[in-house]
This record gives structure tokens, sequence and C-alpha cells, in this order.
């Protein structure tokens, strides 16, 4: 319980350290770029596509202000032993840090967790119009988490699975590892 | 020097730095030191010169050579890590593994080394 409240406490130090946008015209760009999606891409699953593959080049650029950013405000950051601390971090400070917002995490396994999102800053003035009421709208946060976590050697596919505009009651992000990757000179110089 | 002598000189260090954990006499578990980055090279210190490696947590190494008994080199390669973050990964036109040819990124490390630079002969008067 106070590895959690730590880890909130140093989310919002962080929060406090980063200039700070305009939520509304955050949300409306946003929207923007959405709408130019579907304009260019005919089929949903497409759309998602690509929401993903932009969220993941932003994600591979966050993790190391994150972690750099981290170090200068003095916020420690101990090694994650478990899938379980990675999933703190990325909720409690990682989402807290770039959106403001922080995220639950639940369902935690060995090979996997779910980030639970509340709020979400992302969908402040969106409604899905019936031809895309099945429209992922928030993808971009799969493709974060990817990005973010296949930079510090984890492999994972998120997905997701609950959202406030198709009329749950709160966010759902299921993060799966697929495989944790190694780093190092490689298996021809390793001792026999 | 030229970039392709940078680009040869970086991968040289990134092999060296990699075949250094392999061939240390204590092999840390995974091969990640307590920091959580890889092990590998941190400091070389030879007659006229000390090179330091800071490795982050993502596999980036940020090396840098300096006179030996300069102060802060620690404080510096965070430093130059959090202008990295701020004005090359920020750039909409550096694709990552590049060479780093940001206007901003050049003026952030050319003014933290000249502020550390004078820090220190403050500090020696």
């Amino acid at each position: 319980m106070s590895k959690s409240t730590s880890a909130s406490a140093s989310g919002h130090a962080l929060w406090t350290k980063m200039p700070k946008a305009n939520a509304e015209l955050f949300a409306l760009t946003y929207g923007a770029l959405v709408t130019e999606l579907v304009r260019d891409y005919e089929n949903i699953p497409d759309i998602h596509q690509q929401l993903e593959k932009i969220g993941h080049s932003m994600g591979v650029r966050c993790v190391d202000e994150f972690l750099a950013k981290a170090e200068l405000a003095g916020v420690s950051l101990p090694p994650c032993g478990k899938l379980k601390d990675t999933a703190e971090m990325v909720a409690k400070m990682g989402f807290k840090m770039f959106l403001g917002v922080t995220a639950d995490v639940a369902h935690v396994t060995d090979s996997g967790f779910s980030l639970l999102l509340q709020e979400n800053p992302l969908s402040l003035f969106c409604e899905l119009p019936e031809q895309y009421a099945q429209l992922k709208y928030s993808n971009l946060y799969c493709g974060v988490v990817r990005g973010a976590l296949e930079q510090v050697n984890l492999k994972v596919e998120c997905t997701f699975v609950k959202d406030t505009l198709h009329g749950d009651e709160t966010n759902e992000i299921k993060v799966e590892l697929k495989e944790v990757l190694q780093d190092g000179a490689g298996d021809d110089y390793k001792e026999e | 020097i030229g970039t392709n002598e940078w680009l040869r000189i970086g991968s040289t260090f990134h092999s060296l730095h990699a075949i250094a954990a392999e061939a240390a006499p204590r092999r840390l578990p995974g091969n990640k030191n307590s920091y959580g980055a890889d092990d590998g090279i941190e400091e070389i210190e030879a007659g006229g010169l000390v090179l330091r490696c800071f490795q982050t947590r993502t596999g980036m190494k940020f090396v840098i050579t300096a006179e030996p008994g300069t102060p802060d080199i620690d404080y510096v390669l965070r430093e130059i890590y959090v202008l990295y973050t701020d004005c090359a990964l920020k750039d909409p036109f550096y694709e990552l593994e590049m060479p780093i040819r940001c206007e901003l990124f050049a003026q952030g490390v050319d003014a933290l080394i000249e502020r550390v630079e004078k820090a220190a002969s403050i500090g020696k008067r």
C-alpha cells in the first residue's frame, strides 16, 4: 500500500514540473487528428492501426522523458522486479506525468495487467456517430504503452477492452506481456 | 571528426560496453546493474583523459570525455539526458538512432558546458 501511495506522490511531483497545455486545445487537436484519419482510411480496423502506430512513436519518446525527468526531480525509480511494479509505474507515474490523470491497475498476473482510466482527457468533447460507434477513439494510449514498454525491453500487446464512449462505465486497457527482450553482446560472446 | 568517424567510434564503444559485461570477473544477474540499466563500461581512466558512460534504462548511452579531475561529470550526463528528451526527442524531424542534428539540442549542450565550466572555475578560485 505504501508503495503505491509513494508512486502517486512521485507522479504528482513530476506532473507539477511539466509545462501545461490547455486541456480543451489538447482534446480538440486529438479530435481533429482522429477526424483526419477517419477521412483517410475507409475501415475502422485501419484507423485503429494508425492510431496505435502514432501512439507507438510517441511512446518510445515518452519513456526517455519520463526516466530523465524523474532523475532530475530526484524521484527514485527502483528497477521493477515484477510486472506489477511496471504496471504501477505506468499507471501512477507515467499517466499522471503526461496527462495529469492517474490510472488504476487491475487484474495483475505474471503475464499482464489492466489499466483503468476513469477520466479520459482525450475524449472530453467526443461523441461517436452511428457509423463509427465501434471506433476505439483513444486507441492512441495502446500504442503509447506498447512503445514505452518496448524501450525497456518488454514486448507487450495492448488492447482497449472497455470504453466510456461505447457506454461502459470506465476505460480499460488490457496489457499482455509477450516476451522480455534481451540486450547485450548476444549469444556469440557468452562463455561456454 | 566527420559523422562517419563518430558512427564508427560509437559503434565500437557500444560493442566494447556489451563485451565488457561478459568479460567481467563478477557477472550481475541478467547483466543489469543496480540502476536497472545494462551492465558495462562505466568509466575509463587513462593518462590524460577520463571517459564516463551513462546508460539509461532504455539502452541509450551517453559518453563524455573530460580532463581527469573534472567534477560533476555525472550531473552533466544526466542534464544531457534531459536535454536529449526535451530537444532531440520532441523534434518531429529527428528519427531515432540517427545522428542528432537539432539546433536546440546543440545550443542546450553548449550552454550546459559553459555553465559547468564557469562553476568549476569559480570553485577552483
